[in-house]
């Protein structure tokens, strides 16, 4: 997993080595920051990496209830890229990521360069009330969406009915994950806003003042000078999104309470492998989906690091 | 480990299953470097402390062990059910019990599993429902309960309830309280659609369900869509047998049998022809269904009365409680619907102490007898049954009727060999999926019980049972 | 906050300030009053669910169902809500709320730690193995962790730490997100001059980290430190599998257990108002954090999410 291109490119700043010094005291540097990164990195390796090899180890072995673990090699990945409910659940999560991530970073970013441009009253507060609902649990995000989408009680049912408009019936099969991924934006429009607009606030102004004076207006300020400087930041909002999306797991748990009928146990890969581990006792099966959805984020992620890579390139070859 | 004065002893091949099992954990931690395989390797032989002494303990034994200081632990969802503890703990002073809610329902089995799995941390005493019994008989996660003179109890229960905790010559646990089911209805509302009795048998069910919707525009009940208990406990009433198992590899799966398929179509028209609502149950809008009229009725289990009684404090007095309706006129049969039972975990350091818990609980009068008047459990031990203080009792939320008495009756009428399968988690899980999905879309239900049938069939032989 | 920390936090501010000030100062701004209005009405979205939730937090269980969800309606039932809330289970809900502080303060504190020091180093060393190191770190941003769960749980079992604080606190420990952001704040904040300087007069690499790095790195700590924070305020799922004494809870699953009690009847049917005013209780500490530290949050972000 050492595809982050974006995010490892070494900064040439990063103390040049120092000439010619001796070798001891190189070697204590060494070190030194061996020893820094060392609480880490024991941390890192027993919560992280330990059970992650523990669980690809699980994950060649099948348990049944009948006869206990035998050894079946990639079997349970063989079965995993043939199950529908698998394969069901990684496409939607996919089409979330297309439909819902665009939507929460175009507002991020709308919001991001308004508050930026200084152009509303109250830019301040604006700012906070967008970011709150990021300080709001997932486990209470979902529980107040709930009772708001709710067909009898739920004030927008209310609304759309004193207006004329019906039930809008936001828990339906059709309406599912219309409705979550509205709980997703309203939970982390404000996040990746607030990461943009810290990026923004942080542009050398001198690179305004130029365009200002040549009279440039403020959509093509935003387009022209302010998107290309904090593209790394819009880069890693995207990889935060992808991993949010396909890892979706808190919003569907929660919701499939109210609408277990609609809300499935393989809705998500990630829910789904809760289930077949929990539920179903299948534990090996389980952590073999798991490495699989690990390995579809590594690999979206990768694809969208060189998409925005190569725009680079050709943009740059462009100037 | 092991000091409990004559443990009755787990059959060493058990162990030996259970290291087994636990091979490929080992060897990994070896792999995997020396923190880690010290972690591993500790917790790698689960519960089976065992002492050499088979047959039943004796009066000695039982006498050392509960003036022994003891520890133990109860898991249970039971709300307040630490009054009762504090019986048993004013009894056996020495015996000082942790009551933990862990969670209820899944998320308490779910919890339940992963200690056993783990080896550590399971409870002694567990709060099992029936349904779930022989998914941890199956891992040989429970006690046998038979050395510590539970048979004993069996004419103390009502015939069906004890067949739940010991379909064989084990007993499992012991039964706490129950569900047989009944109809709760809207006295008011079937009467403005000119009905005055509860409806005997399903056809006029099905009559008064399409008068009650005419006259008043309330669904005479609601058929949870999600809610597999209900449906089960409709087959268990009809003689229908949709589960077995024989305690080792074979299950039998028959759930699209043409009788359960008579049962789904019955449903079916009633839904298709909208006169039977398909809400998802125990949620805010089902709530305020019963109370605000919208559902006429619901046919329950003994524990919805006073669950009701709650919900729709404003409907007081409206409403009556009767039996089922039939399939044949002056038929008296029912089916269960809920209800657990207090099991001990074969992990239990203290077996005996444990047993003696789960038996004083559900057995100490004075203890029976506030589960079933204060926690509103529904008892199956025939005393309390039979107590005029319980069955006596007049409810002013069903117009002063004996509600209880009527659940008493009915009782006796339930079916008494209803089996599971040891996989009743998955068996629910999917029932939401195949069956909750086109019950929800009123769709045709006896279709859907095809479906569900080979979800079931082929998980079943995935995990290596021989499908009958 | 210690003074160290105000520090430097002012001299940060003050680098930032003044390459801004001139761009506050510059052409006098036009407010535009049709963004003005589009925005908050965004903003609207943005709070009326909590607006919801404040509302219902006053609300009985019957107005709960029987009044407007967007205004107040019935008795106001606020106070009898609270005192329900805080006497269930005798008072088991404060109980959950001390847990939640004391595991995310020591989560967050302990994460903030580990991952200055290894993001220090990142930034101020060059060694042998650096470039893998920092990739695996960022690599386990995409493991789904909610899959390692039952792996962690049984290896947790094994040391016996089930169902202890600590099975909460120490996965919290690992913030690979919180190392890369202090990686590039530690790069940007301290110069290599004050290093070499430094030890030049002979200070040992500990104490320079001690003494010259952390004390430049005030903002970039805060940031770090309120990520972790409402990481493990917000987490559901570790503490759900994790813990069993209802006593060591944290708020978010003991607001899903009230719920499912609610909802399953549990004895009493008052509860539906007592879980909307948990909730509400419960999201109160992290706005107020936020707000508080917002200056310091917002400029370590500035430089964690510009710099590549």
């Amino acid at each position: 997993m050492s595809n982050s291109p974006a995010l490892t490119v070494e900064r040439p700043s990063a103390a040049p080595p120092p000439k010619r010094r001796a070798s001891t005291t190189k070697r204590k540097q060494h070190l030194a920051a061996y020893l820094f990164l060392l609480p880490f990195f024991v941390v890192f390796i027993t919560m992280l990496v330990v059970p992650l090899v523990y669980s690809g180890y699980l994950s060649l072995f099948e348990s049944k209830l009948i006869g206990g673990e035998v050894f079946t090699g990639l079997g349970n990945y063989v079965r995993a890229i043939t199950d529908p409910l698998f394969l069901e659940g990684l496409g939607r999560v996919g089409l979330f990521f297309i439909v819902q991530v665009p939507i929460m970073l175009g507002l991020a970013l709308f919001f991001a360069l308004a508050l930026d441009s200084f152009r509303a009253r109250g830019s301040k507060a604006i700012r906070l009330l967008i970011y709150m609902p990021y300080a709001v649990p997932a486990v209470v995000a979902t529980l107040m969406w709930g009772y708001l989408y709710g067909p009898d009680f739920g004030p927008i049912a209310q609304i759309s009915r004193a207006v004329g408009l019906g039930t809008p019936d936001f828990l339906s099969a059709e309406n599912m994950l219309g409705s979550m991924m509205n709980i997703v934006t309203w939970e982390f429009v404000g996040y990746n806003m607030i990461i943009m607009y810290a990026a923004l606030r942080s542009i050398p102004t001198e690179l305004y003042e130029a365009a200002e004076i040549d009279g440039a207006g403020q959509f093509r300020l935003a387009w022209s000078i302010k998107i290309p400087a904090i593209r790394p930041a819009i880069l890693l909002t995207i990889i935060f999104s992808v991993i949010g999306s396909f890892q979706l797991f808190a919003e569907p748990s929660l919701l499939s309470i109210i609408a277990p009928n609609v809300v499935i146990n393989s809705y998500t890969p990630n829910f789904y492998a809760y289930n077949l581990a929990f539920v179903n006792q299948e534990l090996n099966y389980a952590a073999s989906i798991a490495f699989l959805l690990g390995i579809v984020i590594a690999v979206v992620s990768y694809i969208v690091q060189l998409g925005a890579q190569r725009r680079e390139r050709r943009e740059r070859g462009l100037s | 480990m092991g000091e409990g004065p004559g443990t009755p002893a787990p059959a060493s091949e058990k162990k030996e299953e259970k290291v087994m099992r636990n091979a490929p954990r080992t060897a990994l931690a070896l792999g995997v470097g020396a923190v880690t395989t010290a972690l591993l390797l500790s917790g790698c032989t689960p519960g089976g402390d065992s002492g050499d002494t088979t047959g039943p303990i004796t009066d000695e034994q039982r006498e050392e062990a509960l003036s022994t200081p003891t520890e133990l632990t109860f898991w249970t969802w039971v709300p307040d059910i630490e009054n009762e503890v504090a019986l048993f703990e004013e009894a056996y002073p020495e015996i000082d019990v942790t009551v933990e809610n862990v969670g209820q329902g899944l998320v308490h089995y779910q919890k339940l599993r992963s200690a056993i799995e783990a080896g550590e941390g399971a409870p002694d005493v567990a709060q099992v429902e029936y349904q779930y019994i022989p998914s941890f008989v199956l891992p040989e996660s429970l006690l046998d309960l038979t050395p510590y003179g539970a048979d004993d109890l069996a004419d103390g229960y009502v015939g069906w309830a004890w067949n739940q905790v010991s379909p064989g010559d084990e007993v499992w646990a012991i039964p706490q309280d129950v569900g047989p089911m009944g109809n709760l209805y809207r006295e008011d509302i079937l009467a403005a659609a000119g009905i005055t009795e509860p409806p005997a048998t399903y056809d006029d069910y099905a009559v008064a369900a399409k008068a009650v919707k005419d006259a008043t525009g309330s669904y005479i009940s609601n058929l949870g869509a999600t809610q597999a208990g209900q449906m089960i406990g409709f087959f268990w009433q009809a003689g229908i047998k949709p589960f077995g198992y024989d305690g080792s590899e074979t299950v039998k799966i028959d759930v699209n049998s043409a009788e359960a398929k008579e049962v789904a179509t019955y449903w079916t028209e009633l839904i298709q022809a909208d006169l039977i609502s398909t809400d998802v149950d125990f949620n805010d809008t089902w709530y305020q269904g019963l109370a605000n009229g919208k559902y006429a009725g619901w046919l329950t289990a003994a524990w919805a009365p006073v669950f009701l009684q709650g919900t729709a404090e404003s409907t007081s007095g409206l409403w009556r409680a009767a039996p089922l309706p039939q399939w044949s006129a002056g038929e008296e049969v029912s089916g269960n619907w809920g209800g657990s039972s207090d099991a001990v975990l074969a992990s239990s350091e203290n077996p005996i102490a444990a047993y003696e818990l789960a038996k004083f609980i559900n057995n100490d009068e004075e203890s029976a007898m506030m589960l079933a008047t204060e926690q509103f459990l529904y008892p199956p031990q025939v005393s309390v049954l039979e107590d005029p203080t319980f069955v006596d009792q007049q409810s002013e939320f069903y117009g002063g009727q004996e509600v209880n008495k009527l659940f008493a009756e009915i009782s006796t009428t339930v079916d008494t060999d209803f089996e599971w399968v040891p996989f009743m988690d998955y068996v629910y899980s999917t029932y939401e999926e195949t069956m909750g999905t086109v019950i929800a879309d009123k769709g045709d239900i006896a279709a859907a019980l095809d479906v569900w049938q080979d979800e079931l069939v082929k998980y079943a032989e995935d995990q290596g049972f021989t499908v009958e | 906050m210690t003074s160290t920390e105000t520090r430097a936090a002012v001299t940060i501010g003050d680098a930032t300030g003044s390459r801004r000030a001139a761009r506050h100062f510059a052409p006098e701004r036009r407010r535009s009053t049709l963004l003005t209005v589009l925005l908050w009405l965004c903003v609207l979205y943005f709070v009326l669910p909590l607006w919801w939730l404040l509302v219902s937090s006053t609300k009985d269980n019957a107005a709960l169902f029987t009044t407007f969800g967007l205004w107040f309606g019935g008795d106001f039932s606020l106070w009898e809500n609270l005192q329900t809330l805080f006497s269930v289970r005798d008072g088991i809900f404060t109980r959950w709320l001390v847990n939640t502080f004391v595991y995310s303060i020591s989560a967050a504190v302990g994460a903030t730690l580990l991952s200055t020091m290894a993001g220090y180093a990142f930034a101020k060393y060059e060694f042998p193995g650096k470039r893998a190191l920092f990739s695996a770190t960022l690599g386990a941003i995409m493991i789904p962790l909610t899959a390692l769960a039952l792996p962690t749980y049984l290896l947790f079992s094994s040391a016996g730490l089930t169902d202890t604080p600590w099975a909460v606190i120490v996965p919290s420990l690992v913030s690979p997100f919180g190392v890369y952001l202090m990686r590039v704040y530690s790069a940007d904040a301290i110069p290599d001059g004050l290093i070499e300087a430094a030890r030049v007069d002979g200070a040992g690499e500990f104490r320079i980290f001690w003494q010259v790095g952390l004390r430049l790195l005030g903002p970039g700590l805060v940031t770090v430190f309120l990520f972790s924070l409402v990481a493990t305020w917000n987490n559901y799922f570790l503490p759900l599998i994790m813990l069993n004494s209802s006593d060591l809870y944290p708020i978010t699953v003991g607001l899903a257990q009230l719920q499912s009690a609610a909802s399953q009847g549990g004895g009493s049917q008052a509860l539906f108002s007592t879980v909307i005013t948990g909730s509400l209780v419960s999201i109160v500490p992290l706005v107020l954090a936020f707000l508080f530290l917002q200056r310091y949050w917002q400029s370590g972000l500035a430089t964690g999410s510009v710099k590549e």
